[in-house]
This record gives structure tokens, C-alpha cells and sequence, in this order.
């Protein structure tokens, strides 16, 4: 746990202020929120999960998808590959990175969204686990993309290209019920459409489904963190 | 005593290109150990076993008692490594990268601080510690990269080409440091196409070719092996072409190759061949500017068992310089 702390530590020291996380992580979540929110009535227990849920993901999974493919590109993801530490502990320590960049900005962004739409959170608690929870999964999201392929502009595009079709199938601005059949079906495939109703049931009032909405990212997490972890220990052997 | 390093019948393979094929040797422990080949000989992918960056395809590496494969962890733990290049990240000063990687290899945060002071200030970058690594020169940055190799105290330091494409002070400093530090009793093994450097650091040398090893000993037996033979130096006052067929001419006369102005003349009866020099001369109206024999340097074992001529061994020092250069930028 120390290592991976450090990793982690190091991974922040480095990539959260770099200027792809500011155009990837936060600039185009913002412009497709306001791109689709402005001049609609939103309900706040519509919006308030959904923009939480967008930007836990984006930021999540922004950090690593940069940081890898920098790393691969200018060998310094060999420093960690020649030290005394397992691939796994290698991801968990990059997963930290992406997590706590995740939590940071969705608590900002929900602790903004609700100030302006005066609107309550009746579990906190249970929202702020839920935020966990999601940057979890998105963050190994990210590190699955980036060990998966090499350069960075193909890792942002690719990752774009997976979090667009989540957002608009995941309860972000249109509820899941709202979705024709087919579509809503799809939708309980990716991880964003759990995060989005488990910061839903948290604001208005938890149920069992934040339940299962909270063991389903747990689930993403893991097999994603599993995936990541042999992709890129198969990609970095030489 | 156990070995440093034992290697039995190595073997890498990428597809039907054989790497590295079936090497074996052992390192002493206290020993300075150089591998020494052309460029693409094999030396980088024989570091990348020992160090469990890379799986063998057949064979079995041990080192420091542990095996490479089963045990890499350990392995890592009780080894340094010093890549050709920079893996260390220049965001970060040089002082912040020792610490991280003092943590990385689980070194209390006391012991690290006072290593990271020491190394850096036997590396003479103390002044500079709070520097961004991206504000280094090469040499500087090679320096960073093997104080960093020493945080942990390692039983065995691995060297990939340590002073490839430094300036004479940075090179001078680092084989230096390494001199010391095997004083000290770690166990260095280096891979290095630069001659001098191998001759003048190695207890033993390795000469590969081709993923095989074809010579191995002391630098001196190496070139004790040579000793049959003297080196003719002659230098005339202008070229006459053909001449070089005409000296290989002389039965006496193992190898004539050409250095700048000069020839070397390899041969088993210096005496004969020199009279036939002379002869040479007189008759093609030339005048000997320079007549010296030399004793076999380690370059002519090399030259004699990879069949690279000076030339050749010159462009090959210069391509891989142009393709560190091609890594760095990329």
C-alpha cells in the first residue's frame, strides 16, 4: 500500500496540472454539460447526479489515460517496471492518482451544483461513497485504455469515444426510463449508468438499488482493474 | 563463494530473430564484469533478463542467489540499474527523484535522506539538487540516473552503456564512482561497446556477437592471446595505390588494415616484415614517415573476434549514438 501510495503521490505531483487534463478531464465535460443543459429546465435530482457522474468520469479516467502513454512514451514507466513492485500494485498505485483527482472534482462540482440549484442532498454520506465508488471504476477505465494502446492522442480519442455514447445512455441528461427499451437495456452495461442512480437514490432518498447500484461499480472496478492490469504488463514486456 | 550472477544457456527469442543465444557465464561477486559487442549484438536484451524486465525464452539466470524469472522481485530489490536512457522523470528535481525512489525500493525516509545527500554530493550535483531534471545537461542527468541506481544499497549494479555519448568529465567522473564503488565490494556488471572503457574498468570481459558469446576473459589474457602476433605501424609520406594488397602480400603477414594515414600491419615475424616494408618503400619511391610495433590492445582482440574493422566499429559507435538520439526525441 505504501508503493502504490507513492505512485500515486508522484502521478499526482506530475499530471494534474498538465494542460491535457484541463482540456480532457475538465474543459469537455463542461462544454457537453452546458451544451446540453442551457436553455432546458432541468429538474435538480436530474442534473445534479448527472453532471457529478460526468465529471467523476471524465476526471477519473483523464489522469492516467495521460500519464501512461507519457510515461510508455518516454521511458519513465520503465523506473517502476525495474523496482521491486508487482504490476498490480504498479495499477493500484496509478488508479489512487486517477481516484482522488475524481473525488476532489466531483465533490467540487456537486457541492457547486447543489449551492445553485438550492437544491438538498438527503444522504451525503451515501453520495460521497457513491463518488468512491465510480471514480474507482472509471479511473481503472482509463488505465485499461491507456495500457491497451500506445500514444496519447489515440488514448484520449479512444477514451472520448467510449465516455461520449456513456453519457447520453447512462441517465446523464435524459432519465434511463426515458430510453426506449433497447437503449436502456444497453445503458446497464456501463458503469456511469450505476454512479448516476446511486447519487440519484443518495439525494433523494437511498433504497436497496444504491445497493446494487454501489456493488455493480465495485464489480467494474474490479474486472477492469484485472484487465488493465494484464494488458499492460503483456504491452510494457519486452 | 557464490556467484554474482550465473547464466546457463540463455536464450531470447522475438519470433525467428534469436537475440540472445545460449549464453552462459558467471559473474564473481566483487567483480567488474563488462559485455562487449557491437551495437544489436545482444548486450541490452542480456541486461533486460538479468534484471526481470524481460522473460527468458529458454534458460536460467540467478542473481544475487536469486532466480531471475521465479524470484524478479527479489532480484529488484537487491539490484541498481542504469539504462542507456533517462527513465527518470524531469518534472521533478533530482533531489525529489532519489527520494521517490528510495520509497519505491522501501527505504525509511532517514536512511534515503542522508544516501540522497551523500550520492548526490559524491556526484558533485549537490548544488544543483533542487534543479528540474529537464534543466540538466546529458551527463548530469546520466549522474541523477546512477545516484538513483544506489538509494538501496544494491548487492549487484547493472550498467547499459554508462558513458555512451557524454562529455570526457561526465565519463571520467562515472568510471571513477565505479572504480570506488567496486572497491567497496558491489558487483558491477557493465555492457559497453566503448573498448578503452571495458579495458580499462574490467576484472573480466565478454565479446558477443550475434546473441553468442565468442571470447571470455581478463582483458589482459585476452590480449595475451594475441601475443603471437605484432602490431606494424607504418605511416608513408603518400598513397600508392595497391599497396595494401601488396603488403598483405608477404607470407609473414596475418591482417593489414588502415587506420587514417596509417597501416597496421598484423603480422607473426616483425623483423621480416619490416625489411619488406623498407624493401616496399624503395621501390615505389615512398618515404616511411613512422615505424612503431605495438603490443595486441583490447580492440584488436575485438576487432580479431568480431571481424569488425576500425571503420566499422566506428559507424556502429556513431548509429547507436543516432538512435539514442531518435529514443530521446521521440
Amino acid at each position: 500500500m505504501g508503493k502504490a501510495l507513492c505512485i500515486a503521490k508522484k502521478d499526482a505531483r506530475i499530471y494534474y496540472f498538465k494542460p491535457q487534463i484541463f482540456g480532457f478531464g475538465i474543459l469537455i465535460p463542461a462544454f457537453v454539460y452546458l451544451s446540453f443543459s442551457l436553455g432546458r429546465e432541468i429538474p435538480p435530482d436530474l442534473l445534479v447526479p448527472g453532471l457529478v457522474g460526468m465529471v467523476s468520469l471524465f476526471g477519473a479516467s483523464s489522469i492516467e489515460g495521460v500519464a501512461i502513454p507519457i510515461e510508455r512514451q518516454t521511458g519513465t514507466y520503465e523506473l517502476l517496471q525495474i523496482a521491486p513492485i508487482s504490476t498490480a500494485t504498479i495499477i493500484f498505485g496509478k488508479s489512487l492518482a486517477g481516484i482522488a483527482f475524481g473525488i476532489v472534482l466531483s465533490l467540487f462540482t456537486a457541492l457547486g451544483s447543489a449551492l445553485l440549484t438550492q437544491s438538498q442532498i438527503t444522504s451525503p454520506l451515501l453520495f460521497v461513497i457513491g463518488v468512491v465508488f465510480g471514480s474507482f471504476a472509471f479511473s481503472a477505465l482509463g488505465i485499461l485504455v491507456a495500457a491497451a494502446i500506445r500514444d496519447m492522442p489515440t488514448v484520449t480519442i479512444s477514451l472520448t469515444a467510449l465516455r461520449l455514447p456513456m453519457i447520453f445512455i447512462g441517465g446523464v441528461f435524459v432519465p434511463i426510463h426515458a430510453l426506449p427499451p433497447w437503449l436502456s437495456l444497453i445503458s446497464y452495461l456501463t458503469p456511469l449508468t450505476y454512479l448516476v442512480d446511486a447519487l440519484r437514490e443518495a439525494m433523494v432518498g437511498p433504497t436497496m438499488s444504491l445497493v446494487i447500484d454501489l456493488i455493480a461499480l465495485a464489480v467494474w472496478f474490479a474486472i477492469l482493474q484485472a484487465l488493465a492490469a494484464i494488458v499492460l504488463k503483456r504491452r510494457t514486456e519486452l | 563463494m557464490e556467484n554474482a550472477i550465473e547464466v546457463s544457456s540463455l536464450t531470447k527469442r522475438y519470433g525467428h530473430v534469436t537475440a540472445v543465444n545460449a549464453m552462459s557465464f558467471q559473474v564473481a561477486r566483487g567483480e567488474v564484469f563488462g559485455l562487449l559487442g557491437p551495437n544489436g549484438a545482444g548486450k541490452t536484451t542480456t541486461i533486460r533478463m538479468l534484471t526481470g524486465l524481460t522473460k527468458p525464452t529458454t534458460g536460467t539466470a540467478k542473481v544475487a542467489g536469486r532466480d531471475c524469472v521465479r524470484e524478479s522481485l527479489a532480484v529488484k530489490q537487491r539490484i541498481g540499474i542504469v539504462s542507456e536512457v533517462s527513465n527518470l522523470y524531469n518534472e521533478m528535481s533530482a533531489w525529489d527523484n532519489l527520494m521517490f525512489i528510495g520509497e519505491l525500493y522501501g527505504v525509511d525516509k532517514p536512511t534515503r535522506t542522508a544516501k540522497a545527500k551523500e550520492l548526490l554530493k559524491v556526484f558533485q550535483l549537490y548544488e544543483r539538487r533542487n534543479n528540474r531534471l529537464g534543466t540538466y545537461s546529458k551527463g548530469m542527468k546520466r549522474r541523477v540516473r546512477i545516484a538513483a541506481a544506489l538509494v538501496h544499497n544494491p548487492e549487484v549494479l547493472f550498467l547499459d552503456e554508462p558513458t555512451s555519448g557524454l562529455d570526457v568529465q561526465s565519463s571520467r567522473l562515472i568510471r571513477l564512482i565505479v572504480r570506488e564503488l567496486n572497491r567497496k565490494g558491489t558487483t558491477v556488471f557493465l555492457t559497453t561497446h566503448y573498448i578503452e572503457e571495458a579495458d580499462e574498468l574490467c576484472n573480466k570481459v565478454a565479446i558477443i556477437r550475434e546473441g553468442r558469446i565468442i571470447a571470455e576473459d581478463s582483458p589482459e589474457k585476452l590480449k595475451a592471446s594475441l601475443q603471437s602476433e605484432r602490431i606494424l605501424e607504418v605511416a608513408f609520406n603518400k598513397d600508392v595505390p595497391g599497396l595494401e594488397a601488396l603488403l598483405r602480400a608477404n607470407g609473414s603477414v596475418v591482417d593489414v588494415s588502415r587506420q587514417g594515414a596509417k597501416y597496421h600491419i598484423h603480422t607473426t615475424n616483425a623483423s621480416i616484415v619490416v625489411k619488406e616494408v623498407a624493401q616496399l618503400a624503395s621501390l615505389n619511391d615512398l618515404e616511411i614517415v613512422s615505424i612503431n610495433t605495438k603490443q595486441p590492445s583490447l580492440e584488436d582482440v575485438f576487432v580479431k573476434y568480431t571481424g569488425l574493422d576500425a571503420v566499422q566499429l566506428e559507424r556502429l559507435e556513431l548509429l547507436g549514438a543516432a538512435k539514442v538520439g531518435v529514443r530521446r526525441g521521440a
